[in-house]
């Protein structure tokens, strides 16, 4: 067929024209505003945390209070006000020439949305748990569980959620655990797993769980998907990148961390004429 | 797990002392090591080249390396008159629009749009895939290879289907524009290996409503001149920021009502 199509080819489109139909809820002037069933001002003002419906945007599932403090707990530990981190240079670099708040900050969550840090580890620490739960229960040691996720790395022990970049060991899977304890939240079956897991890799490898190992566990364990945790958490390090951009906003401009010319390593093709 | 196992120890990795780069060059000034007295990229001056070389050779001289000759250079400068403006009707156009009649801060409309313009339907996050696959299926038979797809995959229950990266319907037919810029630049002088397979597959894939869409052309282009794949996304979002923008600030001192705000009764909330 040519680009000369028949009326069904685009009905689709014509059905949504000036249309539209919403699944989430929106603002009806004079009786509300609604958000997935529930009446904004009279179910959820007030009655709700922020973080709660954070979550019921996310997953169209508004969680409980305990679970949405775990989930506020957990942003404290995923951000902090170090610029040395990639992310908050962004902001900080977005200080010192003086972009807007709202620009370094976006510009700095739009960062993370990296496979090296920030969002995309989250993913794959959710896929991995999961996928090695399912294994586990059809019978697979931890071992095997293990090597077979080393056998697509050649061998090394690169499992998402586990060996922490730049350092090792996570202090703040102590602080969650207890976070997690005080909000009376168990420790369901791949949490289990996973602790299993780097009771393992401590043995082998001398490598620990790292936050992302231990919130993918306990995340999986509240049933939520790997796509919803990438929607929960898309703006997980907006807090420390304001911080970084703040921290250079107030000083005088262009001052964060200057170079000079030589400050750069020039490698490439030498002085020539233009043709 | 005590908290002394979790002990937190340094991995000690090396990191270099400065940034290294084969682009750019600046030269300090004698009095002043923060202050450039001349720039060349890739060995040239920049002064020399705004004097001897269009904007088109720089930008090509910039990814490259070199500079090109007058066929790529030609192609390189069709193609980004080709997609200077996704038009108004793209989703980023309106992101750009919604953002001028908002009036959003006009720093901010130009990285509005393109961030939306990274999408990997009919955006630049299409650009890359797209040109992994060219560089990798061109070796092939197009109507064979087109064929195996049709055969083997499945169309999506709803909205347009992408066979292949770049490739498949826009509102349900096969996009026209994307097929004459296509075909214009297969036309032009120099060598276009992957353009005319790109034309070869689109042309096996007509009969069922798919062909060519923009972020396809824009990947065999770049293919052809050499690009990496990984420039692919960012190049297509260089090419289309002159339409984005200029969507965005011609409604940038317009009231809100300067565009459509969809009435109640076509606002319809109905949940699952």
């Amino acid at each position: 067929m040519s680009s000369n199509m028949n009326d069904c080819a685009y009905q689709l489109w014509d059905e949504r024209r000036g249309k539209i139909q919403s699944k989430k809820g929106g603002w009806v002037i004079g009786k509300g505003i609604f958000n997935h069933g529930y009446s904004m001002m009279d179910d959820l003002v007030g009655k709700v945390s922020y973080m709660q419906v954070m979550v019921l945007n996310a997953t169209g599932r508004l969680p409980e209070r305990p679970v949405a403090d775990w989930f506020d707990a957990i942003h404290i530990c995923l951000s902090w006000p170090d610029p040395r981190i990639w992310c908050n240079q962004i902001g900080a670099l977005g200080g010192t020439t003086r972009a807007s708040v709202v620009a370094a900050t976006t510009a700095g969550v739009l960062a993370a949305d990296a496979k090296s840090y920030g969002i995309k580890p989250l993913i794959q620490g959710v896929r991995f748990i999961q996928a090695a739960q399912i294994d586990f229960k059809r019978g697979l040691s931890v071992g095997e569980v293990i090597r077979n996720e080393c056998a697509k790395h050649r061998g090394k022990p690169n499992i998402m959620g586990y060996a922490r970049p730049l350092a090792k060991g996570d202090e703040r899977i102590v602080a969650m655990e207890r976070v997690q304890q005080e909000l009376g939240l168990p420790s369901g079956e791949h949490l289990q797993l996973a602790r299993k897991i780097e009771q393992s890799l401590l043995k082998d490898f001398d490598e620990s769980m790292n936050i992302n190992g231990y919130m993918s566990a306990f995340l999986s364990d509240l049933g939520y998907t790997d796509e919803e945790v990438y929607r929960i958490f898309a703006v997980l390090v907006t807090s420390g990148v304001t911080a970084c951009y703040v921290d250079t906003r107030d000083k005088a401009p262009d001052t964060f961390l200057p170079l000079r010319c030589t400050d750069i390593e020039y490698s490439g093709t030498l002085a020539r004429p233009v043709p | 797990m005590t908290a002394e196992r979790r002990k937190v120890e340094s991995r000690n990795d090396v990191f270099v002392e400065r940034t290294a780069t084969k682009i750019w060059q600046e030269i300090e000034s004698t009095n002043n090591p923060y202050l450039a007295d001349s720039c060349l990229c890739h060995g040239y001056d920049l002064l020399e080249l705004t004097q001897k070389c269009s904007f088109v050779e720089v930008f090509y001289l910039l990814f490259r390396g070199e500079l090109p000759d007058a066929d790529e250079a030609r192609l390189l400068e069709q193609l980004m008159i080709a997609l200077i403006n996704p038009g108004p009707r793209h989703p980023a156009t309106r992101a750009a629009m919604n953002a001028g009649v908002g009036s959003t801060d006009r720093e901010h409309i130009l990285p509005i749009a393109l961030s939306v313009y990274g999408g990997s339907h009919l955006g630049a996050g299409e650009v890359e895939p797209a040109m992994d696959f060219l560089r990798k299926q061109r070796k092939h038979d197009p109507r064979q290879l087109a064929h195996e797809l049709i055969t083997n995959g499945t169309p999506p229950q709803e909205g347009d289907w992408h066979i292949a990266p770049g490739f498949g319907s826009r509102f349900g037919g096969v996009d026209p524009m994307a097929t004459k810029i296509a075909n214009h630049l297969s036309g032009l002088p120099g060598k276009h290996e992957t353009l005319l397979w790109g034309c070869a597959f689109a042309n096996a894939l007509n009969g069922h409503s798919l062909g060519w869409l923009a972020p396809a052309v824009a990947a065999a282009v770049f293919t052809d001149l050499g690009f990496s794949p990984r420039a692919g996304a960012g190049l297509f979002q260089l090419l289309g920021a002159p339409g984005l923008l200029a969507h965005g600030v011609e409604l940038s001192n317009k009231p809100v009502t300067a565009m459509p705000f969809v009435k109640d009764e076509n606002y319809v909330i109905k949940y699952e």
